[in-house]
Formats: C-alpha cells, structure tokens, sequence
C-alpha cells in the first residue's frame, strides 16, 4: 500500500516537473521575441535621438529635422479624444452596471459595445472616414479625434461597468438604507469606491489610443509641416512612422525609430501609471 | 410572581411591561424571487422601542423579511410583496411610498461593515447631509453624538479625517450603525451585525443594540440563538417562508409552544 | 423527542439522566434499609449502611450537580433541555435531602431505648414509612418515563402522609399526657415521623419538577385538582 502511494506520487512529481518545464519553455519562447523586438526598438530608437526631435518639424528628404508636428498633433488629438471620450463612456458604464440590470437596451448596449472593443481600427478608421472626412471633403485633426475617440469608448465603457460590477452590492445597499436618491449613491460611493480602477481604465484607452495608425490614416492623413489647425489635416506620430520606415531614405528611417521609440515609451509609462493608481486603489 | 396564582401561567399575561403598541405591523406579507415563494402569510407586529429578533435555518426568509421593512427590495427587479406593512399606520407597500424618506425612517445595518470610501467623519454626515442642513459645527457635534451613541467616539475622535476603511472590522461595523443612528431614524434593522464579528466586537454590538433600545425600535436577523436570546424582547422563529412561532423572548426560548420552534433551539434541527 | 444535531449532547443529557436514577435508587434502597431498622432495631450493622448510604448520595449530588453546570456552560441548553437540566439539579437537591432524612430516621430508630410502648407505636411509623417508600419510586418512574400525570396521584399520596403523621403525632401527645415518662421515647418517635413526612415532601417535589420539566409550566403549590387540569391539558 505504502510503496504503491509512493510509485502514485513520484509520478505525480515527474509530471508536475515536465509541466513546469513546458510552461517555462512557452514563456522564454514568448519573451525572447519581446526582448529582441525592445533590444531592436531601443538600439535604432536610441541612436536617433536627438535634440531637434522635439523642436524640428517633419524635414523633408534629405535635411535635418524632427517631429515636433507628429508629437504636437498626436498629443492633440489624444487629447481631445480621451476629454469627449472618458466622460462618455464612463457615463454609459454607469449606466449598465448600476441601471441597466435586466434591460434589454442595456444587454443590446453591452454587446455592441463589446464588438467595438474587438473592432479592427481600421474599420473605425473607415467609418468615420465614409461619415465624415467623405463628407467634408478634406482630411482633419477633429476626424482623427472623432476615430481614436470611437475606439477609447468602448475600452473605458468596458473598465467602468466591470470595476462598478465589483463594488458588493451591500455597499450600494448601505448608501440607499440612508435614504440617498440614486444619483448620490452612484456619484459619492460607489464610483468612488472604484475611481481608482475607473482612471487606470482611462489611462489604458489612452495607451490604447497612442499607437493607432490605420484609423487615422483615414481621418487625420498627415501633415509635413507644424499644424495647430485641426480642421486641417494633421501630423500624428504613428502615421509618420508608418511613411517614414516605407520610405527609402536613412534620416527618415532613423526619426521612425525614434518615433517608435518615444510611443513605446509613453505607453509604458502609461501602463505604469495605470498600474500604481490601480493598487493605491485596491488598498 | 403572585402567591394568589397557584400555576404560574406563561409570563405573557402578568409582564409589567405589557407588549408596546406596534411601531411597525405586518399583515398577510407575502413576498416573490421572480417565481420563488420566499414569504408566506406573515403576519407580526414590531413593537415600538423593543428589539425584535428574527431566528431560523438559513433560507427561511427571515433576511428577505427585514428588507421588505425598508423596501430594500424594490432596488432588484422581480422581487415583489404584497400584503400590508404599516409604519406608524400607513402602508409602506404602495406605489406612492417615497422610498427614499422611508429609509431615512428605517435604517438599516448590514451583515459585512460597509464603510463608504470616504473619512470617518464624512462617513457619518453623509446620511445627515442628505435630509438636513446643518452648519459646519452642528454637523460636527451630531458626528460626535452618533459617534459617541455607537460607543465609538473615543476610539476615533483622534482621526476623524481618516478613511474609514481603514478601521478594524468591529470598529468599522460600529461606524455603520453610528451612520444609521445619526439621520435619527425611528426604526433601525440589523441584519446578522456581527456574523462578522469577533466575540469581544459582537458583546459590544450587543450591548449597543441593548442601549438604543430606548430611542429606537429594533429589529434584528441573527443565526445565532443565544444572540436573539440575549438581546431581544421578542423573537419569530421562521421555517420555509412561514412564520411557526412569535412571542416574548423569555418565553420562546424556555416554553415554545410549537414543537418545531423547540427543536430548532434547542439544536435537534435536521 | 428526535435527536439533537450535536450527538454529545444528546451523550451528555443521558449520562446526567441515567446518573439521576442511579442516585434514585440507592436512596431507595436507603430508605428500604432504615425501614428495615425501624422494624428490627437488632440490626446494628444495617444503621451502619445507612449512614454509608447518605456519603455516598452525597458525592453523587455533586457530581451530578456538577454535570449539568457543565453542560449548561458548554452547550447553552434551551426550552426543553434547559428545563430538564434545571429539573434535574433540583430532583438531585431533594434526593440528598431525602438522604438526610433516611439517615435520621434510621439513627433515631437505633438509638431508641427498648421499650414496648414504644414497639408497638413504631407500627404506625413503619406503615407511613412504606407510604413515603411508595411515593418515592412513583416519584422516580415519572421522571425516569417523563410521566406527568403520576404526579397528580403524588400530591394525593402527600395528603395521605400527612394525615398519617397527623394521626402519630395526636396518639403520641395522648400517650405523654397519660403518662409523662413516656414523653422522651415519644419525642423520639415524633422526630422519626416528621422525617418520615419530609420525605413524603421531597418526594412531592420531585414529581412537581417532572411537570415543569416536561410541560414547562410551574406546579409547585397548586392542589392535585390543579396539577390534574394542567396536565390534561395540551
């Protein structure tokens, strides 16, 4: 009985360590390739750092520069895009998760909203493009808002509902058994219960939002000189990666890679942010 | 006890304290989960300014009755009463009821402590704020008079501005009943308050509930026996939706008039 | 009545139960052997017993005693069961009293000086001990059957003892006003005869405790037509 238990758990232990090693082996697989795709990144990225980057417009071929327009218009749009964005989706958050329990708009709301989440940007890209940049006629920073924007809504209106969905339900309970209309309960205890995880849903849209190319190759196109015009079109940092790393000339090979780099960047530190207002919340 | 009364008869029927004309009365309360049966024909008064417990096997409805008592119901759809429940008299049922001043009446306290995410202080006037206007130092000296009815001012009045989920579970279950207590409601439900609670934390609940008592009308939903048995005046014991047995506490807990009561109590439950 | 939940408790209520019928009997046995002395004052070692008896109904007291404080602490007993362990902690308080009386009777009845007035009074005295016998072991079997309506009939009994003693006590001041040196050895008799009575008191308690234990209701001082109603009743 004794021996045979044991011969049980050594096989037990053999397998337990072929398993380890399996899913060791998967994870090393999976970051080697991260690992070298950052080391790329950063070599190039690093040695195209300069100072003009942030000062110098687009240059043409050939001339010194930078992407001061790229990084001004991006930022803008981003901007703009996360103020009209946030708000709203997290507003039709709270409206699934603390009203609309059993409605069948709410349900209808919850699953068009989850195939924008899934939505290929391009898609939104073209849409806004056949609505609106079709229409009017000409490329625009507020396209190019309106796109990124349509991809940020469903991001925070999917954060929102599920960070209200975790606050227990006793806690809602507690606030109504004071007497407190709806609106206060929503606005001083349960969405504050989760703002922290509300801002790092935000703060992902806005990570999310950072690097999109192909919506805005439809709405903001591109602009080689500074831009602060956004009923024009717009220099934007991922599309100016896009066109410089296809194009054939070295200096504006190089300025993509410190494109890239400098998305990269602010998107981990968006990360980061995220992740630090997300524990101080759960504290 | 009377020399004259050669048997002594139930206690009922010579308390000097006779029952307290009901605060809350409910009549043929019947209630629904969607297609589920939950209370059946309950009938029962709750008797101003006395503690009554609710006992029985867990499913029985005995939460499900407390929270017909301040419409906490109405917040799910597909839960439904019907019957009477009078407060003061007038029906609580109906559909004109402003259920928000209706709790602001019945108050109630939650199994787990629910601190809102907010300081200890701003905890306590949150309630307050809603019905009436105080000024800045008024609000303060109610903070200090729920604090203090909850027996919790002197532990906390050092860190008033601290939040309040910072706080020790008792502590935080005494800031909640502190939190009721400050709207001045006339009525106060407790529902299993110190189910959470360690024992040194759950005597002092009970020797809260004991004290409040003589402004408030209680009623209380509790597992534990012993715990109905010690703070209550009267105690329901309900099986399956039904009211079995309703009666003074002292009377329940030695002579049960129905034998299903009895083995409940007395532990020879399933 | 079904089981409780808690098997050990159900362990613990019928170890006191079956405790409590142990020290019944040998009380019983007790008073068999004091009546035994009453009739044979020969039987010296008989009173030795006795007093034997009573130490031993004492620890017994205690234990039991000791037990139900236990089971209260540990179990927090309710309605019935709470009742019973109370019951149970008077039962044993009145079977030591009976203890104490046996053990009286016997001494007095040993001590007594060889006399033939005094012979024969001791009939009267051996009859209303066999009285108190009775009533003690109706008094055990309702407890021990939880049967509430022998308890009627107790009472009844009771009533009987004390006309009984009633009876001893008026032939015995006609014997000490006859003749005055008498009056010793009658007191002897009378001392015997009230402890005979108490036991017939005691024996009435624990028949009361029985009802309060099983009905829950309080039948101390009520007539036997009272307790009759009572128990009749639902």
């Amino acid at each position: 009985m004794g021996a045979e238990r044991n011969a049980i758990y050594r096989r037990r232990v053999l397998v337990n360590r072929f398993n380890l090693l399996m899913s060791l082996g998967a994870m090393a697989f999976g970051m080697l390739f991260l690992f070298w795709i950052l080391a790329v990144l950063f070599g190039n990225g690093v040695a195209a750092l300069s100072p003009t980057l942030f000062s110098q417009p687009t240059p043409p071929p050939g001339s010194a520069g930078g992407l001061a327009n790229a990084i001004a218009g991006s930022v803008a749009m981003v901007a703009v895009a996360t103020l009209v964005g946030a708000p709203v989706g997290v507003l039709a958050g709270v409206y699934l998760a603390e009203f609309g329990a059993g409605s069948r708009f709410a349900d209808a709301t919850r699953f068009i909203n989850d195939i924008l989440l899934s939505a290929p940007s391009i898609v939104l890209g073209l849409v806004v493009y056949i609505a609106w940049v079709a229409r009017v006629g000409h490329f625009s920073g507020w396209a190019g808002s309106a796109a990124l924007g349509l991809i940020a809504i469903p991001v925070v209106v999917r954060t929102t509902e599920n960070m209200l969905r975790l606050v227990p339900a006793s806690l809602r309970e507690a606030a109504v058994a004071l007497g407190a209309p709806r609106w206060r309960v929503i606005l001083q205890v349960t969405l504050r219960a989760v703002r922290g995880g509300v801002i790092t849903g935000v703060l992902l849209a806005v990570a999310r939002i950072a690097g999109e190319t192909a919506p805005l190759l439809f709405t903001a196109l591109n602009n080689q000189f500074w831009s602060t015009d956004m009923n024009g079109p717009m220099a934007n940092l991922p599309v100016v990666i896009f066109q410089f790393a296809m194009s054939p000339y070295d200096d504006w090979q190089a300025l993509a890679w410190a494109g890239a780099l400098l998305i990269t960047l602010a998107v981990l530190a968006l990360n980061v942010l995220a992740r630090t207002v997300f524990r101080q919340d759960i504290h | 006890m009377n020399a004259e009364i050669p048997i002594a008869r139930p206690a009922v029927a010579h308390r000097d304290d006779a029952p307290a004309a009901p605060k809350m009365s409910i009549r043929h309360l019947d209630f629904h989960y969607g297609a589920f049966h939950a209370l059946k024909d309950v009938s029962l008064d709750v008797g101003e300014k006395r503690v009554t417990a609710f006992i029985g096997p867990s499913g029985c409805g005995k939460s499900t009755l407390l929270r017909v008592l301040n419409r906490m119901y109405s917040l799910y759809p597909g839960q439904r009463a019907s019957g009477e429940v009078l407060l003061n008299g007038s029906d609580i049922l109906g559909p004109d009821v402003d259920l928000n001043l209706l709790r602001a009446k019945v108050g109630m306290v939650f199994q787990k402590p629910t601190p809102f995410p907010m300081s200890i202080r701003d905890n306590v006037a949150f309630g307050v704020s809603l019905y009436e206007r105080l000024t800045a130092r008024e609000m303060d000296e109610r903070v200090e008079w729920a604090l203090t009815k909850a027996a919790l001012w002197n532990e906390v009045k050092d860190k008033l501005g601290q939040s309040g989920t910072a706080l020790s579970g008792g502590q935080q279950q005494r800031l909640c009943i502190a939190r009721a207590v400050a709207v001045q409601p006339e009525v106060v439900l407790f529902d299993e308050p110190t189910s959470a609670l360690d024992p040194i934390s759950t005597a002092k609940v009970e020797e809260l509930i004991a004290e409040l008592k003589s402004d408030y009308t209680i009623a209380i939903v509790t597992h534990n026996m012993q715990q109905a048995a010690r703070v209550s005046d009267c105690t329901a014991y309900m099986y399956l939706g039904e009211l079995i047995e309703f009666g003074e506490t002292d009377e329940l807990f030695l002579r049960p008039r129905r034998r299903e009561t009895e083995d409940y109590i007395t532990g020879r439950f399933g | 009545m079904t089981e409780h939940t808690i098997k050990q408790f159900d362990a613990d209520l019928e170890a006191i139960r079956t405790g409590v019928l142990t020290m019944g009997g040998l009380v019983e046995a007790q008073l068999a052997r004091a009546i035994g002395v009453l009739e044979n004052d020969a039987a010296e070692g008989l009173v030795d017993r006795v007093g034997a008896d009573e130490r031993q109904i004492n620890q017994m007291q205690i234990q039991i005693d000791q037990q139900c404080a236990q089971i209260i602490a540990r179990r927090q007993p309710a309605a019935g069961d709470l009742r019973m362990v109370l019951t149970i902690v008077k039962i044993t308080n009145d079977l030591e009293r009976i203890g104490d009386e046996v053990k009286k009777v016997a001494y007095k009845a040993s001590a007594s000086p060889d006399d033939k007035l005094v012979r024969v009074r001791f009939y009267d005295v051996v009859r209303a001990a066999g009285l108190a016998q009775r009533m003690l072991r109706m008094a055990l079997d309702a407890f021990a059957r939880l049967d509430v309506a022998a308890a009627a009939e107790i009472v009844d009994s009771d009533d009987e003892l004390d006309a009984a003693f009633g009876g001893i006590l008026r032939q015995l001041i006609s014997y000490m006003m006859e003749d005055p040196r008498t009056i010793s050895a009658s007191l002897e008799i009378v001392f015997i005869a009230r402890s005979i009575e108490r036991i017939g008191d005691h024996a009435k308690n624990i028949a009361e405790a029985v009802v309060q234990a099983v009905r829950g209701t309080d039948v101390r001082h009520a007539t036997a037509a009272e307790i009759r109603a009572e128990v009749a009743g639902p």
